[in-house]
């Protein structure tokens, strides 16, 4: 039978009771340090990726290695030492390196309805990785009418100025009733082609006794002495979500995301230090494909609800690095298959006694990566092109990881809650050996077991007192086990021989939670067990048959830690609800971290005294933020800050990086206007005035300055 | 340095865990004087130098020149070092990646020149992978320069870089200007079979001017840019102890053990200076100076044998081989013209006219040879 397709304008539900995030049903846990990124926020900020939409977020520091990527840091941790999710799935794969990586910024931040950052460890219920936190995504869903048809087509196009930004979304809401329940769909299009990113100036070295002059080494710049070489990239995403609703209690999802970006180039190799203008290293095809079946459902006190989610996860990457000093194109495909399994389930709260309720939450998960990957080398003056032993991975690696866990929540007399939680994981890796590049096979095998417990008390109505502690774990992967690639500090070889590291978290917390005035503090220990760290090599350590690694300036392996790296810091938010439709939002965070000093000492560190405790890699110096926003009917207008500190305590690979200035990356403070405007019942404007002083400003470990001056303008239909 | 940011204090208070001032952070020692007796010629305990040997006798020696030979450098006026005990005492913590650059010319050398046949595709195409691997001979090829011409305008150092800025400069920006250009035409007509002994003798004369080349910028980039680059000076000589050198060092050994000598005494030289002065920017320009003195003098009488040497060869071959030792002379030789030119216009002149011939028979091999012994007759 046609349905009447029928344009809507009337209230439509947009939230659905039954979602389950995550295996709970309202997302991260309440009781660990968290927060929450709405869809109205991300409209505001006009965030130009997913990584870029956390900047705002307490305790969240976002580097770019490139203009096209974006890693954050939780608690001085990053890459592989955190774990992002999307709709409760797992995107973290076994190739996620050491150190800040490019895919978050996969997911396109269009398709977000909300953002949820867990700071802290999290291997109970996630598993591996989520050592200094969690990210998890999740998409917007169909809207539905009740009872009624509904078609809602959406255009959003977008400008901006310090990158020559152009692109938009075309999105649709389709919905309506069927037989027994109610079907709705929710995708999209969305494309743009992002230019060379204007800075506000160039950065320079802190110290001004280095010897290179006043400015780092990356990146390069064009003539002008603003526009940033190495940015740039185009992007094209495709996605939808069909949503059954089967009665009162259960429904079911079948969705899929695309994300497809290309000629994206690592901006600090492009070119590297001293090496000739046209090297560059560009991700020409970085993709990512998501599809998967979720049903949710109330079936039973002990399945309140259940969510079972079958995923398959493909990740494709092209490099090519283009080195005219040599009239040579390097070429690296790897491919990674995800397939996954995700089980959660939640009981009804239990009454034990008058006053003493529990409630449980369980789960079971696993992934499965299968790993492709391949690499040649082609004379650009021949055109003759021969293939390589080896890619970055071992061609036909595998990866396993799963477990099973259960924790729960007693809620006890006096306002007292007692929570905790333990899981059984396995890992198992595999690899091939490869003779002809000395790379020596991997079969390891882990079954770590980790938990967390907690208590919280309420002394007064509107505050909460929490202390938790957490045991998490991260599986070494197939990147620490089996990759050789040139990593900001120098090169990087395998280690097939490292142990997982652990993380022991401490934290106590204080939440004041009034109509006025909200207050989070917290304060946080983790200890690292066998962390892994990168540590320089000598040539004669390098693995048999890699010339660049010997040749290069600056070796690396990972390594386990010898003794306990230390993260301790502070994160502080603060929300004002005032009159006059006025709202306030701050916040600030410090991390400070080290481990111990572990083999010799690298390029870059002459002249420079260091003790036997180092500290640890890229930790996010003092920073914070700033929001003012202001609301009168459909007109909104705001203004945000961000700000950091200089950041000089720098681990040995540090040094090496040319990432970094010597001998740190400096403080900045750089403010944003906001505002928008319905002009019409379905149009709305958006602008953002960035960085109204035109600071020249780099967040420490980016290659990257933040865009200069300029405007963002974005225009939404619906 | 020493600080410990307020932040941090606070932390610790707060969550009173202990270790919070039991750390000692890293601190910056940039661009510390040293001690000013350092930088002070030493009084020699003896007025005698140490004397050239061999064929070199008549050779004036100096008691400014560094001589760990020599009753263990205490007959010079260096100031006791690092490098007195007469070996190479590394100033960073591993091996350069320069030495790994000279083990790969030798075993492009295997493949290419030493090869007793005219090398094939395959072996050309071999050692054009070891030569292009990332850190790789070429991709130090492609940003030599040559510190005897002026630098480029501008504050920018390593404008080199750039290949355009390299076109525009190419005495200075040698390396991308004049020998990546014949490198890069050597291999490719190599790998297509065209004459494949003569663009052998043409990778062996661009990498032997390379590692030349090399040597002497690697002292000039420790002294501001990356102080262990003298470590670098001391693998593009061989990377190997004195007694057993290969690659640029052997040349010279082969050709004349005192030469060799006197270059690896250059070596000690520079590593000597960066022991008694470990600023960066270095701030001693006394023992700088008398290090690159001493290396360039050396170094290029090691050059000149080996211009010397090729020339001698060429009334002894025939055919392609003939060729090849010709286009071997015409590159070396054109670009020793700068070091002839320098000493005696003249006899420049006169060598020009044998190194730029185009046909073996215009070479005159007595009369190069006699210029090229009296032009750099002492290393």
């Amino acid at each position: 039978m046609a349905l009447p397709l029928l344009w809507t304008t009337h209230a439509v539900a947009d939230s659905d009771s039954l979602v389950v995030r995550a295996g709970r049903d309202d997302g991260l846990p309440d009781e660990r340090a968290h927060s929450t990124i709405t869809r109205s926020e991300l409209d505001r900020r006009q965030p130009r990726s997913a990584p870029d939409a956390l900047r705002y977020e307490s305790g969240v520091f976002v580097q770019q290695t490139a203009h096209g990527q974006g890693s954050a840091f939780l608690r001085g941790l990053t890459g592989q030492q955190t774990l992002l999710l999307f709709d409760g799935i797992r995107v973290n794969n076994s190739t996620y390196r050491q150190g800040p990586n490019q895919y978050f910024f996969t997911i396109d931040s269009r398709t977000i309805d909300s953002i949820e950052v867990l700071r802290g460890g999290g291997s109970t219920r996630y598993g591996s990785d989520a050592l200094g936190g969690v990210i998890a995504a999740y998409p917007i869903e169909p809207l539905f009418a009740d009872g009624e048809l509904l078609f809602r087509p959406q255009l959003q196009l977008r400008s901006t100025s310090a990158d020559d930004e152009l692109g938009g979304r075309v999105q649709v809401h389709l919905s309506g009733p069927i037989k027994g329940g109610q079907l709705g769909f929710v995708g999209g299009v969305g494309y743009r082609d992002v230019g060379l990113l204007k800075s506000g100036g160039r950065v320079e070295n802190p110290n001004p006794n280095t010897p290179l002059g006043r400015y780092p080494l990356v990146p390069a710049y064009a003539k002008d002495g603003v526009t940033q070489l190495g940015t740039g990239f185009k992007e094209l995403t495709a996605d939808g979500r069909l949503v059954l609703r089967i009665g009162e209690r259960s429904r079911l999802s079948l969705a899929t995301y695309h994300y497809l970006q290309f000629d994206v180039p690592r901006t600090d190799q492009c070119p590297p230090p001293y090496a000739p203008m046209g090297t560059c290293l560009t991700y020409e095809q970085q993709f990512r494909h998501l599809v998967y079946l979720t049903y949710e459902g109330k079936l039973g006190a002990l399945l309140w609800p259940l969510r079972v989610s079958v995923s398959l996860q493909t990740q494709h990457e092209t490099q090519r690095m283009d080195d005219p000093s040599v009239l040579v194109e390097r070429r690296g495909i790897d491919d990674v298959m995800t397939l996954g399994l995700l089980a959660v389930g939640q009981t009804r709260p239990l009454a034990l006694s008058q006053k003493t309720q529990l409630q449980l939450r369980y789960g079971f998960d696993q992934y499965m990566d299968w790993l492709k990957s391949e690499a040649s080398r082609t004379f650009t003056d021949l055109g003759q092109t021969a293939a390589l032993s080896r890619g970055q991975y071992i061609n036909g690696s595998s990866y396993l990881s799963g477990g099973l866990y259960v924790d729960g929540t007693l809620s006890l007399p006096r306002r007292f809650e007692l929570y905790g939680g333990v899981r059984w994981s396995y890992v198992a890796a595999s690899a091939d050996a490869e003779p002809l590049s000395g790379s020596q096979a991997v079969s390891q095998r882990w079954f770590p077991v980790t938990g967390n417990v907690g208590l919280s008390w309420k002394p007064v109505s509107i505050l909460t007192l929490r202390f938790n502690a957490d045991h998490s774990f991260r599986a070494a992967n197939l990147n620490d086990l089996t990759a050789r690639q040139q990593t900001g500090p120098g090169f990087q070889f395998e280690n097939a021989a490292l142990r997982p590291e652990r993380a022991t978290t401490f934290e106590l917390g204080a939440v004041l939670d009034h109509s006025i005035v909200s207050v989070q503090l917290w304060g946080f220990q983790t200890l690292l067990q066998d962390a892994v760290l990168k540590v320089s090599k000598t040539d004669a350590e390098c693995p048999p048959s890699t010339p660049e690694c010997v040749g290069a300036w600056t070796r690396f392996q990972l390594q386990n830690a010898p003794a306990l790296s230390e993260l301790r810091g502070v994160e502080a938010m603060l929300r004002l609800r005032l009159p006059l439709g006025l709202r306030v939002r701050g916040t600030l965070a410090y991390t400070w971290g080290e481990g111990p000093r572990v083999g010799i000492l690298g390029y870059g560190t002459s002249g420079v005294v260091i003790g036997d405790r180092v500290p640890l890699s890229r930790v996010p110096p003092l920073h914070g933020t700033a929001e003012a926003v202001w609301q009168y009917t459909s007109f909104e207008i705001s203004a945000g800050v961000r700000w950091a500190t200089t950041q000089d305590r720098l681990a040995i690979a540090d040094y090496a990086d040319a990432r970094i200035p010597k001998y740190g990356t400096p403080g900045f403070a750089v403010v944003d206007l906001r505002s928008s405007v319905r002009l019409h019942e379905r149009v709305q404007v958006l602008g953002v005035l960035e960085n109204v002083g035109n600071a020249a400003y780099r967040y420490h470990g980016s290659s990257v300055n933040g865009p200069g001056r300029g405007f963002i303008l974005s225009l939404r239909v619906d | 340095m020493m600080k410990k940011t307020l932040a941090g204090w606070g932390l610790c208070l707060l969550l009173g865990v202990g270790g919070c001032d039991s750390t000692p952070e890293a601190m910056m020692d940039m661009g510390t004087d040293m001690t000013a007796g350092q930088c002070v010629a030493a009084q020699p305990a003896s007025a005698m130098c140490q004397p050239f040997s061999g064929a070199l006798s008549s050779c004036k020696c100096s008691n400014d020149d560094y001589a760990p030979r020599f009753n263990g450098s205490k007959n010079d006026t260096w100031p006791s070092c690092v490098s007195d005990g007469n070996a190479y005492v590394l100033l960073g913590t591993s091996t350069p990646g320069a030495s790994a650059r000279t083990l790969a010319f030798v075993s492009m050398g295997t493949k290419l020149w030493k090869n007793a046949a005219a090398p094939s595709a395959a072996e050309m195409t071999a050692a054009r992978d070891e030569y292009a691997v990332a850190n790789g001979i070429g991709s130090r090829v492609a940003r030599r320069q040559d510190i005897h011409y002026p630098e480029v305008p501008g504050s920018n150092k390593f404008a080199c870089n750039d290949l355009t800025v390299a076109a525009m400069y190419p005495d200075r920006c040698a390396g991308p200007g004049k020998l990546k250009p014949i490198i890069d035409d050597a291999f490719a007509k190599g790998i297509a079979g065209t004459k494949p002994i003569v663009q052998s003798a043409r990778i062996e004369a661009s990498l032997l001017w390379f590692f030349y080349l090399s040597s002497l910028s690697e002292i000039w980039t420790s002294s501001f840019d990356n102080a262990p680059d003298v470590d670098s000076f001391w693998g593009y000589l061989s990377g190997t102890e004195r007694s057993k050198p290969i690659g640029l060092g052997q040349y010279f050994q082969q050709l004349d053990q005192e030469t060799y000598d006197r270059a690896f005494d250059s070596v000690l030289a520079a590593r000597c200076w960066r022991d008694l002065d470990q600023a960066l920017p270095s701030t001693c320009s006394l023992f700088y100076q008398r290090a690159a003195n001493q290396a360039d003098k050396a170094f290029t009488r090691g050059m000149a044998l080996i211009l010397r040497d090729r020339i001698g060869k060429i009334p002894t071959l025939t055919g392609e081989a003939q060729e090849a030792a010709l286009t071997f002379v015409n590159i070396i030789g054109g670009l020793m013209d700068r070091a002839a030119r320098a000493i005696d216009p003249a006899k420049a002149d006169q060598l020009k006219s044998s190194t730029q011939a185009t046909t073996a028979a215009a070479v005159n091999v007595g009369q190069a040879q006699s210029v090229i012994d009296s032009l750099f007759g002492c290393p």
